[in-house]
């Protein structure tokens, strides 16, 4: 401390202290909402309460407790056993299954190999040849294989995961693999023929919306009905054409197709109407001075059309995909779920097992939906900002 | 605009191609219209007739007496536009400061917010189900429940928030907060086109900061809030999975849910169910027809900032 510290220090409390300064300060946040005059930003944060609040109490709140839920065993039809603590369990018997036993003998060699590798990195990082940092994470990960993974097989029932789970995971991801890149392949001519100047531009609007604006579920009872064996208009058309339509819905494969069709019909809409946005923010004068250097058709859609649409793209394949990961009303109303499991897709799962009453473990299912859209958007987000 | 001379084939292709996007976007309904019109014995005739043959509308009478199918829509009705008044009123205060306002970290704000349209409804089934059963509410029961136990007698043990199940506020309640982002989006970005002068001359004028908001800014923004309006309206109006789960009760169902009460354990009454799909999206249509470039601007504007 200097020798003019103490000095310094008074007049800085007289300056503090004296009435005459005090007038020079800014009027706090109370006075300044009792006149009515607050600045943007105090005004800003109290305009953001109620949102902060909704969001908080019926998103954040709620997702909270899902994960804590997780966490616990709890069956309503069993009311006797409570709802204890249970730790990974749920997360455990979703991936691998529930007749899992843990074995020390199990795969032994295997693990001492990955405890000597372990033993390895960290002799490794005092020599300096590793960062201790790598070594740290490596060794983690390694016991937890060794110790988790390699400790556990199938036990008496010789099952290895829940069926149930892993289905429903393969036909949610059937589901939005071709559901994307379908209602993108009708999405885009969608937008390309809305953007055309004409008379009747009303009617392609109103035939744009009306599939955006139906609700879901309905979609899926029309379609079942649109798609019935006997009586349905696809199968009608088709047999004009000479073929025999299959029995739609009451077998697996035609199911899915079925489901997918109507997902793409309900969805290419969106994704035409957030394509014509980006196709009509584009500058006019780029297409004008590629026709004057004599670019085909052809070319300037890929040249100019395509890579400007990009920022479109990307915004409704995250919509698409995060809704399709979700996907619940169109199958559950075409089918429930069947015929047998083969529509159940996660959030029919999800749903099912709460109507069966078991809270827990429909809350990890839940959890491994939220995980599963949340690594998506982050994927895309990432890929975007790259672009950038 | 874009009108550049296309030859004859480009035009043919063009008129073809408009064609069947409208088939293919209006098809669907226009099937449920006419099935809604065939009676019950016409439906399962092969080959099926696309006409119907003698136009009946039996079928709306059935929809009405077998469910009470009016009280399904006057529950829609008051669920959705009550859900719209508050999101609209909630989303424009928050639009207004993420969009006019000069404050630190707006653009994170605003992208979280939107980043919470993205939890699935399914995540907050059960927890909202366990909410609106009722359930101690947090910090304010045990706190109660301490001071009971100190000897304070007269506090209640514990403070339950009252069972919601079967009322319409079970489900205004999510639909707020689900439409919450997209409306807040939509209308941040209307507010960002309203031009600034417009309030500093208000604020010249003598305005303070909040007077100017209600005399200035909400007349011009009038467009905007009846954009985000009509988009929360629709998502409300097509909720289906939490309508099914909290509003057990016949006299509390909404459209989307009591269309499909409508099919027994076998039998598919389609004649029925069309006419029951037909008479629901009727509101739909209207705001369609009425609004469509309003809709559309408000989608794009949510999707191509988001």
């Amino acid at each position: 401390m200097s020798a003019g510290a103490p000095y310094l220090r008074k007049e800085g409390l007289a300056l503090a202290l004296s009435p005459a300064t005090s007038a020079y300060r800014r009027p706090g946040l109370w006075r300044r909402l009792r006149s009515g005059n607050p600045t943007e930003a105090q005004l800003g944060l109290i305009l953001l309460i109620p949102a902060a609040l909704v969001l908080a109490l019926v998103m954040f709140w709620p997702i909270a407790q899902v994960l804590w839920q997780s966490l616990h065993f709890e069956r309503l039809n069993v009311p006797a056993r409570g709802r204890p603590f249970i730790g990974l369990e749920h997360y455990q018997r979703m991936l691998w299954g529930s007749d899992m036993t843990w074995d020390v003998r199990h795969l032994l060699g295997w693990r001492l190999l990955a405890f000597a590798g372990a033993a390895g990195l960290w002799w490794g990082a005092a020599r300096g040849v590793a960062r201790w940092r790598t070594a740290l994470v490596w060794t983690v990960v390694a016991l937890l294989v060794a110790g988790l993974w390699m400790g556990y097989h199938p036990g008496e029932a010789g099952r290895w995961n829940d069926a149930r789970f892993w289905n429903a995971f393969s036909i949610t991801l059937l589901i939005t693999v071709a559901s994307v890149v379908g209602s993108f392949l009708v999405g885009l001519p969608l937008a390309l023929l809305a953007n055309v100047e004409s008379r009747w531009r009303w009617l392609v609007r109103i035939a744009l919306l009306i599939p955006w604006a139906m609700p879901r579920v309905l979609v899926g009872v029309m379609f079942a009905w649109l798609f019935n064996y006997t009586n349905g208009v696809v199968n009608d058309l088709l047999g004009r054409v000479g073929i025999a339509g299959p029995l739609w819905l009451s077998r697996a494969d035609p199911a899915i197709w079925a489901a997918n069709i109507t997902i793409v019909w309900a969805t290419s809409a969106f994704v035409g109407l957030i394509l014509l946005a980006g196709l009509q923010s584009i500058d006019e004068s780029l297409y004008e001075a590629a026709m004057v250097d004599g670019a085909s058709r052809l070319q300037r859609f890929w040249a100019i059309t395509l890579p400007l649409l990009r920022p479109s793209i990307a915004v409704a394949l995250i919509f698409r995909t995060l809704t399709a990961i979700q996907t619940f009303d169109i199958p559950f109303a075409m089918t429930q779920g069947g015929p047998g499991r083969a529509l159940e897709t996660l959030g029919i799962y999800v749903s099912n097992t709460t109507n069966s009453l078991n809270l827990g473990y429909a809350a990890a299912l839940a959890v491994a939906l939220f995980v599963m859209s949340l690594a998506i958007t982050v994927l895309y987000l990432r890929w975007i900002y790259a672009e950038d | 605009m874009r009108r550049q001379r296309h030859g004859l084939p480009m035009r043919i292709a063009v008129v073809l191609g408009t064609a069947l996007l409208v088939i293919n976007g209006t098809f669907p309904l226009v099937w449920m219209m006419l099935t809604s019109l065939k009676d019950e014995n016409e439906l399962i005739r092969i080959p099926i007739t696309y006409w119907p043959e003698a136009i009946t509308f039996q079928n709306y009478v059935q929809v009405f007496d077998q469910l009470p199918f009016a009280r399904f829509m006057l529950n829609s009705a008051v669920v959705s536009i009550s859900a719209t008044i508050i999101c609209v009123l909630i989303a424009a205060l928050a639009g207004y400061a993420l969009g006019r306002l000069n404050m630190p970290y707006r653009r994170a704000l605003l992208t979280g917010i939107v980043m919470t349209s993205m939890f699935p409804a399914l995540v907050l089934l059960v927890p909202l189900y366990r909410m609106f059963l009722g359930m101690d509410v947090p910090l304010l029961s045990p706190l109660v429940a301490f001071l009971h136990d100190l000897g304070m007698t007269f506090m209640p043990t514990e403070v339950r928030t009252p069972n919601l199940l079967n009322t319409y506020w079970a489900l205004i309640i999510p639909y707020v907060a689900l439409s919450l982002p997209i409306a807040t989006l939509i209308l941040t970005s209307f507010f960002q086109l309203i031009p600034r002068d417009l309030e500093s001359a208000a604020l010249v004028d003598g305005c303070t900061r909040v007077e100017a908001l209600f005399k200035v800014i909400a007349p011009v923004s009038a467009p905007g809030v009846v954009t985000a309006a009509i988009i929360i309206f629709v998502n409300s109006w097509n909720e289906f999975l939490l309508a099914l789960t909290f509003n057990t009760a016949q006299s509390m169902r909404t459209v989307p849910v009591g269309i499909t009460m409508y099919q027994g354990e076998f039998a598919f009454p389609w004649a029925t169910i069309s006419a029951a799909i037909t008479v629901g999206v009727l509101p739909l249509v209207a705001l369609i027809l009425l609004f469509q470039q309003k809709i559309i601007a408000g989608l794009t504007a949510g999707g191509v900032k988001g």
